[in-house]
């Protein structure tokens, strides 16, 4: 039935296995060979669709490798094995088994040729991925745990009613080009218009995006490495495999690099910080595919490939701190390189990598989509994407590694990142600068063939002036105390509608509902006494209607009411 | 975690060598370094064939400039936002993580010279 196996049956069988085996050193080296595995089917698993599987009269595809869907589950495989290397020391196996079928379900549906199984792994990656966050164990994790499966799991019920709607308009199930419809007329143009929506709640576009800078820095130590890898970037891909040229995007995108960078120079919690940030660079990507041509789309999937590692390697170094300090906030950190400098050099490589420096991945794959920007005459949100990318370096690039390392002195003395942690970090690194430095391998890996020259001398010196006048603009802030310090705070974001506006407005409507209602039955309430002592007034025992008549009235009303009908039959 | 014996000599050796960072004077040192560094960027402009796209390119050292004005009005804006949108950490508690220690079972607290 499968000429390949697809992927996720080794990690879900991975998974299946791993509470079973006691021993913690042996149950995390366990865990490291199932991305090897996944990853080795994938790399040569030959261009095609391998596994059909019929379904409730459905015709399922599990294994459609294309070159887009090969470069997205290669990387996801990288991101696993280095996640779990860094989760090494975890001897919890609710959190390593949820890892793996995250990741899993995450390659699953990367490699998927049909919307059906596309919601079955949609919605995998939100019950595993939720479990990375309980496993905090408090109560506000446990709160922010649910917010987060609520909004992930109403994105796949608002996936499959679009794909249920689009089946019965146009009778296909695939995963494919779609043409979004600008003016909604029948039922086919709501279905595509629910996919989208659909992928933009789990691309975190504006206003849908809070699920994210919530619930990524309440997450383990190691659960936020895995969850900044697979989720956004499989919207990404779906988006790309989808929608790839819908001008929409565009806008959606340049907006999504631009607010969250303001967010994340006044955030305090630096894993927020770099979920902001992450939020910023999913809008690169955005804008990749919505400018849709060749140039474009190679450059939305080298970003994510680049992106997941650097990302990667930034939550990985801000949660080494955290794993030796207990916190993550820039305002009780700062002076640490002197007794982690590993963990320092790492971070900085990652900020180096998202800020596009010269010879760091960022910039070998961002410049692809400014360039794609620029060259289809959409100047106005080049220039956006260029303020972006000097924002980013301004809050990842720099305010990142200065706040946790160097800064103002907290006087915290931890010991460096365990060994398995400074591995994990090492190798993250060292492909950040091996594809900065070469770069065509990863070329060879894009969609479409690839005629680009990064390292041109124009690229570079432009390049470089962007981001050393941005370091200029920090240093010269801070050293005019312009700078906003770090404060133990939390900033509102959109989020406050929901979590706090909105329940406010029902308390207050239902003080108002309450009122009306109290108001209205006392009104019922005060009449019925009122008439019930008016009766008992008239009939009760002293009433006056109560008071005992003679016989003979019985009498002469009956002759008058006998008189009446007489007078009655003789008229008539 | 604030060390009773801070003792320099027992930071592991490259964390030690980096503590030139904590001497002010070097400090300013680097600055006129980024100050120098920025300015011969922008210098650089007029000697190579720059290959552009956008006419605003074409201004030397615009590069430079948009960086560095963009910037400043990214910080000065996001410390405005702040006036408005800054709340105390315990603003959403106890439905969030934000006012809440972080769990020990989940670090391994260490200091250095244990």
């Amino acid at each position: 039935m499968f000429d390949v196996l697809p992927p996720f049956v080794i990690y879900l069988i991975g998974a299946l296995i791993l509470p079973f085996i006691k021993a913690g050193n042996l149950r995390s080296a366990y865990s490291l060979l199932i991305p090897l595995i996944g990853a080795w089917i994938i790399w040569n698993a030959p261009i095609g669709e391998h596994a059909q599987m019929a379904f409730f009269g459905f015709d399922l595809e599990l294994m459609r490798v294309d070159k887009l869907s090969r470069i997205f589950g290669l990387v996801f495989s990288l991101a696993a094995f280095i996640g779990l290397i860094y989760a090494w020391h975890l001897r919890d196996w609710v959190q390593q088994t949820s890892a793996l079928l995250y990741a899993g379900s995450a390659i699953g549906a990367v490699f998927v040729g049909d919307m059906i199984s596309l919601f079955f792994f949609w919605e995998g990656t939100a019950i595993a991925s939720v479990f990375l966050i309980w496993a905090r164990g408090t109560e506000g994790a446990y709160h922010t745990g649910m917010r987060y499966l609520i909004i992930q799991i109403g994105s796949g019920v608002i996936l499959i009613a679009g794909v249920a709607m689009h089946y019965h308009a146009s009778g296909s199930i695939a995963f494919d080009k779609m043409t979004l419809p600008m003016s909604i007329s029948s039922i086919g143009d709501i279905a595509l218009w629910l996919i989208f929506l659909s992928f933009g709640i789990k691309c975190a576009f504006p206003l849908l995006h809070n699920w994210l800078q919530d619930a990524y820095p309440a997450a383990t130590v190691t659960g936020t490495v895995f969850l900044s890898a697979f989720t956004t970037k499989l919207a990404v891909y779906a988006l790309a495999r989808t929608f790839p040229g819908t001008e929409l995007l565009i806008y959606i995108g340049a907006i999504m690099t631009l607010f969250p960078i303001f967010y994340a120079v006044i955030e305090n919690d630096l894993r927020r910080v770099l979920a902001y940030s992450l939020n910023n660079q999913l809008g690169f990507m955005v804008v990749g595919i919505g400018v849709g041509t060749e140039l474009a789309l190679n450059g939305t999937a080298a970003h994510a490939f680049a992106h997941i590692l650097y990302k990667a390697l930034l939550f990985m170094s801000v949660g080494a701190v955290l794993f030796r300090t207990g916190t993550a906030k820039g305002s009780e950190l700062g002076g640490l390189y002197k007794t982690m400098p590993l963990t320092m050099i790492f971070c900085v490589i990652g900020a180096a990598s998202i800020s596009a420096f010269p010879l760091f991945s960022g910039f070998v794959a961002k410049s692809l989509i400014l360039s794609a920007a620029s060259h289809e005459h959409y100047y106005v949100v080049w220039g956006i994407l260029l303020f972006a990318s000097a924002g980013v370096f301004h809050h990842s690039g720099i305010k990142i590694p200065y706040f946790a390392f160097f800064a103002h002195d907290s006087g915290k003395r931890p010991k460096e990142a365990p060994m398995h942690m400074l591995i994990a970090m090492g190798l993250a690194s060292f492909v950040c600068i091996y594809v900065g430095v070469f770069p065509k391998p990863l070329y060879d890996l894009l969609p479409y063939p690839v005629d680009y020259e990064a390292y041109t001398t124009t690229h570079v010196i432009t390049q470089l002036q962007l981001l050393f006048a941005s370091a200029l603009a920090f240093t010269v802030l801070m050293r005019t105390k312009i700078y906003p310090p770090e404060l133990k705070s939390v900033n509102l974001d959109f989020d406050v509608t929901y979590r706090k506006w909105l329940p406010s407005l029902i308390g207050y409507l239902a003080i108002v509902v309450s009122a009306i209602f109290h108001g209205v039955t006392g009104f019922i309430n005060s009449s019925a006494v009122k008439i019930i002592k008016a009766l008992h007034h008239s009939h009760g025992p002293d009433g006056s209607r109560a008071a005992s008549w003679p016989t003979g009235a019985m009498v002469l009303n009956i002759a008058l009411l006998l008189g009446f009908a007489l007078l009655v039959i003789y008229v008539s | 975690m604030a060390n009773h014996k801070d003792d320099p000599q027992s930071y592991p050796a490259l964390g030690r060598w980096l503590m030139f960072v904590d001497n002010p004077r070097n400090v300013d040192r680097i600055c006129y370094a980024l100050y120098g560094l920025c300015a011969f960027l922008v210098v650089l402009d007029f000697f190579y064939y720059k290959k552009v796209y956008t006419t605003v390119e074409k201004i030397p050292g615009f590069y430079a400039i948009y960086g560095f004005v963009m910037c400043a009005l990214l910080v000065i804006c996001a410390k405005a936002m702040r006036k408005v949108l800054m709340r105390d950490e315990t603003y959403y508690a106890p439905y969030d993580v934000e006012s809440e220690e972080f769990p020990e079972h989940d670090l391994d607290r260490e200091s250095h010279d244990v």
